[in-house]
């Protein structure tokens, strides 16, 4: 099987098939990136269209020096902020973390998670996974892109720094800063 | 370590990535503190949140990238079967012989006894430097398809290292 790199280059040469091949492996992961970054089906499937023309475009200028998802994730996260800032007339919205407010760390919220045995916590409940998409969607961009990348494609730090054009340092930052304020918000819905 | 110091290595450990110092340091607070171990839980439960986020691809979502590419250029038109494998099989062909290749007519190349297309071909450089001279002498559209591409910013290093402030609450970045 030929390498996502390959068929880049393939399709840089003027192969219709390797670009069929590409959408056919990564169309999915692109969707659901652009779900979870918009948090609207219909900009995501905008997005997501944006995203593969984009990557067509830019096939004459591709070099397989980086990994073909890399480079993939990084038109995918441009093509994506440009539709926040065309919805979101002023800017990021305001984070949610008081000062302080996690200083026990401990916050009054029960989320399932990947140890729990209880086969009925082991799927999202619906109202939670609502909640969950509100407060992921309320996130700074900056902060949501790092934590999507690398919770939700498996990108490594390293991967989502250079997606970002940030350190590795920064993206463990956000990274936490991110989880903070996603456990900040869904207690914030419990007790109030 | 304090709890406080900590966290940010928690998130990290719950994602693989620190290193075997930082793991062991938090293996060492979470077994003395409960705090801690309910937060690494809560870090990992919202790591599982964004999976469970997963869309559905829209039911038109090919046909319509696919129908744009074609309208500017971008892609080319599908082949016929039996052009698509003589494009596979001829490029080791060329690779042998690129000298004369060029001073060969593509009839010539087309006409040549070659097996069917490789399956586990290793694409050396020279192999795609072959295969896109073979493209090139053999449909010179390609050049038109190159020169309408846009240049386009996509790996411009001017990502700004830092998100917008947040106009309150968050602490600035590390
Ligand atoms: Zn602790």
């Amino acid at each position: 099987m030929r390498t996502d790199e390959e068929l880049m280059l393939l399709f840089r040469e003027g192969s219709r098939e390797a670009f069929e091949e590409l959408f056919a492996r990564h169309h999915r992961a692109v969707v659901r990136f652009a779900w979870r970054m918009t948090g609207d089906p219909a900009t995501a499937e905008e997005a997501a269209q944006e995203i593969f023309l984009r990557i067509a475009r830019a096939a004459p200028s591709y070099r397989p020096t980086a990994k073909f998802t890399t480079w993939m994730y990084t038109i995918a996260r441009r093509s994506t902020l440009n539709y926040l800032r065309d919805t979101e007339e002023e800017g990021e919205k305001v984070p949610i973390l008081q000062e302080g407010e996690a200083e026990d760390g401990v916050y009054p919220v029960h989320l399932p998670g990947p140890e729990d045995r209880n086969p009925e916590r082991m799927v999202w409940e619906a109202q939670l996974a609502d909640r969950f998409r509100a407060a992921l969607g309320e996130l700074p961009e900056a902060y949501r892109a790092a934590f999507v990348l690398n919770r939700g494609d498996g990108l490594s730090y390293d991967e989502v720094a250079q997606v970002l054009g940030i350190t590795v340092q920064a993206v463990k930052t956000r990274i936490f800063r991110a989880r903070e304020m996603l456990l900040s918000r869904l207690s914030k819905d419990v007790s109030g | 370590m304090g709890c406080r110091d900590i966290r940010e290595t928690i998130s990290a450990f719950v994602d693989g990535e620190a290193s075997p110092e930082e793991a062991g340091a938090v293996r060492e607070h979470l077994a003395s503190c409960e705090r801690c171990r309910v937060l690494e839980r809560q870090m990992r439960a919202v790591g599982a949140g964004v999976r469970q986020i997963r869309g559905t691809v829209p039911d038109r979502l090919r046909e319509t990238v696919f129908a744009r590419l074609e309208a500017e250029g971008a892609l080319p038109p599908p082949m016929p079967a039996h052009a698509r494998s003589w494009r596979w099989a001829a490029a080791p062909l060329a690779a042998a012989a690129l000298g004369l290749f060029l001073l060969t007519s593509g009839d010539a190349i087309r006409k040549a006894s070659v097996p069917g297309p490789p399956t586990a071909v290793f694409l050396t450089t020279e192999d795609r430097e072959t295969i896109a001279l073979l493209d090139v002498l053999e449909d010179t559209a390609t050049f038109d398809a190159d020169g309408e591409s846009e240049g386009m910013d996509l790996l411009a290093p001017g990502d700004s290292a830092e998100p917008p402030a947040p106009t309150r609450g968050a602490r600035s970045g590390a």
